[in-house]
């Protein structure tokens, strides 16, 4: 975008949109999918299309138009909508794969290897396989306690973030990171008892 | 070894996976944008707001009944009960059963 494009008028065109104007509706989906895309990519479950979940968050967003008070920026109520969207659809998923050594890429396997038995930063040509390895041990979280690790340990975001993006309280977020961190902890224990075969 | 030491294994690997920078393109496909719009504003109302609507109306009708039953019954309220006279044009019935007058 531009440096010299006048700011998105969120305001007018809200109003514009409860007044059921097509075009204002377009242009507000085309404000906000940048946004809504990165949440949906960042915490998309497998099996599931992210147009299809984008989809279905702006559904979302339109139905509950006339619930938005103002108390918060448009854009982080949106993205609390995306976020308890994704939630939803993790927990659908009723089975999580086992994490096990077999399963991993040689490139993957010899990333953990080298994590587990020594102290030194993953390599930066190692990144990739770190990322992909990363994400199959979230899924070996339940949904929430994943969802707070990751908003917590890849996005960074801090306590009082992401208790008003999911709308639980802080002390329920540092609970399940609590737990989501326990839970880790054991899956590293088993895979070092496993070791590589 | 915490998860959350900057020394665990967990916590290398999220710092390495943190550096893989996302490059996909993040703009909305092409029509994605009119067919949400279409479908969101050609949409029926949500069961909640058109049941919150009926509920306004028949509270209105509501108001409405029982303003027009005590306006009709206005003058049968307002004139003292005959039988209501008796009671409180009698003797006080305590008083009679103590014997106190």
């Amino acid at each position: 975008m531009p440096e010299d494009d006048p700011p998105f008028d969120v305001p007018g065109c809200l109003a514009r949109v409860r007044q059921r104007d097509q075009q204002a509706a377009r242009d507000l989906v085309d404000h906000l999918y940048p946004l809504v895309i990165r949440i949906v990519r960042s915490h998309l479950p497998r099996r599931v299309l992210e147009e299809d979940l984008a989809q279905e968050v702006f559904m979302k967003m339109f139905t509950r138009i006339d619930q938005y008070q103002g108390a918060v920026p448009f854009p982080h109520w949106v993205s609390r909508i995306a976020v308890t969207t994704c939630i939803d659809h993790l927990r659908a998923q009723k089975r999580r794969p086992e994490f096990r050594w077999a399963d991993l890429s040689e490139g993957e396997a010899d990333v953990l290897d080298a994590v587990m038995t020594n102290e030194s930063d993953v390599a930066p040509d190692d990144a990739l396989e770190a990322h992909e390895l990363v994400h199959k041990l979230l899924d070996q979280l339940k949904p929430d306690d994943r969802m707070v690790i990751q908003l917590l340990d890849l996005e960074q975001k801090t306590i009082a973030e992401i208790s008003g993006l999911t709308g639980w309280s802080q002390s329920l977020v540092k609970v399940r990171a609590f737990r989501a961190r326990r839970k880790l902890q054991k899956l590293f224990t088993d895979l070092k008892r496993k070791e590589r075969s | 070894m915490n998860p959350a030491d900057p020394k665990h294994p967990w916590s290398r690997l999220a710092a390495a996976a943190r550096r893989v920078p996302d490059a996909r393109d993040t703009t909305a496909p092409y029509g994605f944008s009119t067919r949400i719009a279409a479908r969101a504003m050609t949409a029926e109302r949500p069961m909640g707001s058109l049941f919150e609507r009926l509920s306004w109306r028949a509270l209105g009708v509501a108001c409405l009944l029982a303003f027009a039953s005590v306006a009709l019954n206005f003058s049968a309220l307002a004139s003292p009960h005959p039988e209501e006279e008796l009671a409180t044009g009698g003797d006080d019935v305590v008083a009679v059963l103590l014997d106190l007058s």
